[in-house]
């Protein structure tokens, strides 16, 4: 994982545990804004990114950079071998793709033939294979795009495939590195906060964009039980749903929100009451948040669990957001620790919940992780701990 | 699990697939070196008001994915499965452009919003009030296989009706950079036996009504389909395939016909250039992409074009390169290519 509160699992480790943000001052987008908002940047250059992938190749974007270093992270840690003929998948996503250097080129690109290759790194397709290149040895490629639930549903398709026996392990998370484009396109919508987001809080102005990837390597039991590897998590609920109320806001009662937090709830076999913690969506517009709060009082009624949202720490990562959470939801699992939710200070009047403001260490076996997106997308993922 | 049966399609592409009589009897010819879709009247699929403020693959994709519904008379869908490459192109080019030719100024949200990649998925949803599974594939030449990949463990899970589609548009501005990067040329003929670069790019919309039964509008049912990244010769190609047929109990003698994603690229077609003349040995073949051009999705053509090989139980003339007149159209195989880099094997029957 690589985010705005750092560059490997363990530094955003740190920076949660300590409660760092890693919202700030735009120094790496060039964008005429850069003074008036802050944001989730990864604080590297790209020739830094480019450094730290080993590859100088003009053709390579930050959204690559970044789609490729999480991704080798995630492999290393999990021990696979790539050669041991166990079909391996890459199920990526994104929504910016490569627009971060479309946008650079594309106005002038008829007299520019030095960069008409920007004509095939634009699309989405274009990180995904160059991660699979990257690692070699893999079966399957594909790449999801349902704007901010997108790595939510390449966490579940894994699953799905695993679970189906068309693959046995799967590599899946998402990426978006920032570019002028979805910056403006937030901008445009007016829910771009100028200071920190205040997810939750009754006077929550908007969200802060971010960027990062992340990525988690999901494994059949039987090939994990013949490699001898220990799971970090097992994924034991999921589900995809739609709110179908608006092309970009969610319905005031959450509708969606709550069909795929119960049908998530019900495919794990768990009870609301055994839900240690929800990491929400949450991502501090005045829609989201309300909706996702109608959704959780609905599912859970009085006994909502502790919950909080990690955005104020990374910003809005869009595709990349719900494997940046589920990263963060393994390891509250694996750490027994709730991570806070900064800039919290009034609840909201309607439905008076209260996410966690400080690091809490308690045990944690069940973790929900909410993500929703433009198209009325919504998905929920249950995380659970291995028993040792 | 039960079969899984094509009931309804709904086409858009750059023949007269809009028309529900036509059956490759003549096929429109490129505009030199590129394809534009032929547009229906939307008036008849789409609302006023939602028609004025969409984007051409919106509309593209609404139309075509209420065709395939009022063929196969269903109303609700269990899930709504998008592919494609380049999404909502036209927003996105028009919102890049107001970007940077304002410096950042003086935007308005609507391109923006359109530009999301599963608007297409998001607006049938919205129009349809269906809260089912909605996902968008944007894998290259992947993203209508990796749909229908999707769609067939969702019937296994239970489901029983399922809306799947690909749709591509692209913009006069994006057909002059294709060609400036020297990837068109006019389509050389016959397509499968090309010996020059370059392809014709195109646009379309299709979509397809899947049903766990039968009904009286069945075309052809779903078998199976995979996908193959960047394999390395036409050895491993047909390795493969012979797997994949296996799994099904069959060989390659056993295909009536197969349909092959020539796209006119001496380089890109290369391998299935190659695989030809094992093919056609003992299965009548035909091409697709001389009738839709090359796009991310022309896979959901070449699915409707194999639907309807078997629903009609006719090759047809436009498109045959090899044919055998067999008495029975029962497996059908699609075997297509996107860049020489993403191949798939997508199975059929008749039911």
């Amino acid at each position: 994982m690589i985010s705005a509160i750092g560059n490997n699992v363990q530094e955003c480790f740190q920076s949660l545990a300590q409660s760092k943000t890693g919202i700030g001052k735009i120094n790496h987008l060039s964008t005429r804004h850069k003074d008036d908002f802050v944001a989730g940047e990864v604080k590297l250059s790209n020739e830094q990114l480019a450094q730290l992938v080993g590859d100088a190749n003009p053709a390579l974007n930050r959204n690559s950079y970044l789609a490729m270093l999480a991704a080798k992270e995630a492999v290393v840690h999990s021990g696979i071998k790539p050669n041991d003929g166990k079909r391996t998948g890459v199920i990526s996503s994104t929504t910016v793709a490569g627009m971060g250097k479309t946008e650079l080129y594309y106005k002038n690109l008829l007299e520019d033939a030095e960069h008409l290759y920007v004509l095939d790194t634009h699309d989405c397709g274009d990180s995904t294979e160059r991660i699979a290149d990257y690692l070699g040895n893999v079966d399957y490629v594909t790449t999801i795009s349902t704007a901010c639930s997108s790595a939510a549903n390449a966490i579940m398709l894994g699953s799905r495939m695993i679970k189906h026996g068309l693959l046995d392990r799967a590599i899946v998370g998402g990426v978006d590195a920032l570019s002028k484009f979805t910056f403006n396109g937030f901008n445009t919508l007016m829910i771009l906060d100028k200071e920190w987001c205040k997810p939750f809080d009754e006077n929550r102005k908007g969200l802060n964009l971010g960027e990062g990837a992340a990525f988690l390597v999901i494994e059949g039991e039987q090939a994990l039980k013949e490699r001898g590897g220990k799971a970090l998590a097992e994924v034991v609920g999921y589900s995809n749903t739609n709110d179908a109320h608006h092309q970009t806001a969610s319905s005031p009662d959450g509708y969606g929100a709550t069909l795929a937090i119960q049908q998530a709830l019900e495919m794990s076999g768990l009870t609301p009451a055994e839900i240690d913690y929800i990491n929400m969506h949450g991502t501090g517009t005045p829609n989201n948040d309300a909706s996702e709060s109608m959704a959780t009082k609905t599912v859970f009624g009085n006994n909502v669990p502790k919950f909080s949202s990690t955005k104020a720490f990374t910003g809005h990562t869009l595709a990349a957001a719900a494997s940046i959470e589920a990263v963060i939801s393994v390891l509250s699992i694996q750490n027994d620790m709730i991570f806070p939710n900064l800039n919290f200070s009034t609840p909201i009047t309607d439905t008076q919940l209260v996410p966690e403001t400080e690091l809490v260490k308690t045990p944690v076996n069940t973790v929900l992780s909410n993500s929703f997106g433009f198209g009325g997308n919504c998905s929920s993922l249950i995380f659970k701990k291995v028993k040792a | 699990m039960s079969k899984v049966y094509i009931n309804g399609t709904g086409c858009i592409s750059p023949q007269n697939t809009i028309d529900k009589q036509w059956f490759f009897e003549s096929l429109a010819p490129a505009q030199e070196d590129y394809f534009n879709a032929i547009e229906p009247s939307y008036k008849e699929f789409i609302a006023p008001n939602l028609l004025r403020r969409m984007g051409r693959a919106i509309k593209m994709g609404v139309a075509a994915g209420n065709i395939a519904l009022q063929e196969a008379n269903v109303t609700q869908v269990d899930a709504i499965i998008t592919g494609t490459g380049l999404g909502c192109f036209e927003d996105s080019e028009r919102f890049l452009l107001a970007l940077v030719n304002n410096d950042e100024q003086f935007l308005t949200p609507t391109s923006f919003i359109q530009s999301t990649h599963n608007t297409v998925g998001a607006q049938i949803g919205l129009i349809m009030k269906c809260h089912a599974y909605n996902y968008t594939y944007v894998h290259r030449g992947f993203s209508f296989e990796s749909a229908m990949i999707d769609a067939l463990m969702l019937f296994k899970e239970g489901k029983q009706k399922i809306l799947i589609g690909g749709i591509e548009e692209h913009t006069p501005t994006y057909v002059q950079l294709i060609r400036k990067a020297n990837k068109l040329q006019a389509p050389p003929h016959p397509i499968w036996a090309s010996t020059s670069k370059g392809i014709q790019l195109s646009e379309g919309s299709t979509f397809f009504v899947l049903e766990n039964q039968r009904t009286n509008s069945t075309l052809a049912c779903l078998l199976d389909v995979q996908t193959l990244y960047k394999p390395k010769t036409s050895t491993d190609v047909l390795e493969k395939l012979h797997l994949f047929l296996k799994s099904h109990r069959l060989d390659i003698s056993q295909i009536d016909v197969c349909v092959m994603g020539f796209s006119g690229d001496v380089d890109f077609d290369k391998i299935l250039q190659e695989l030809l003349p094992t093919i056609k040995q003992s299965s009548s073949v035909v091409a697709f992409k001389n009738a839709c051009g090359e796009y991310h999705t022309a896979s959901a053509f070449a699915l409707y074009t194999a639907s309807k090989i078997i629903k009609h139980q006719i090759i047809p003339d436009t498109l045959a390169i090899e044919n055998k007149k067999p008495t029975e159209i029962k497996y059908t195989l699609i075997i297509n290519q996107y860049l020489g880099i993403n191949y798939s094997f997508t199975l059929l029957s008749n039911c």
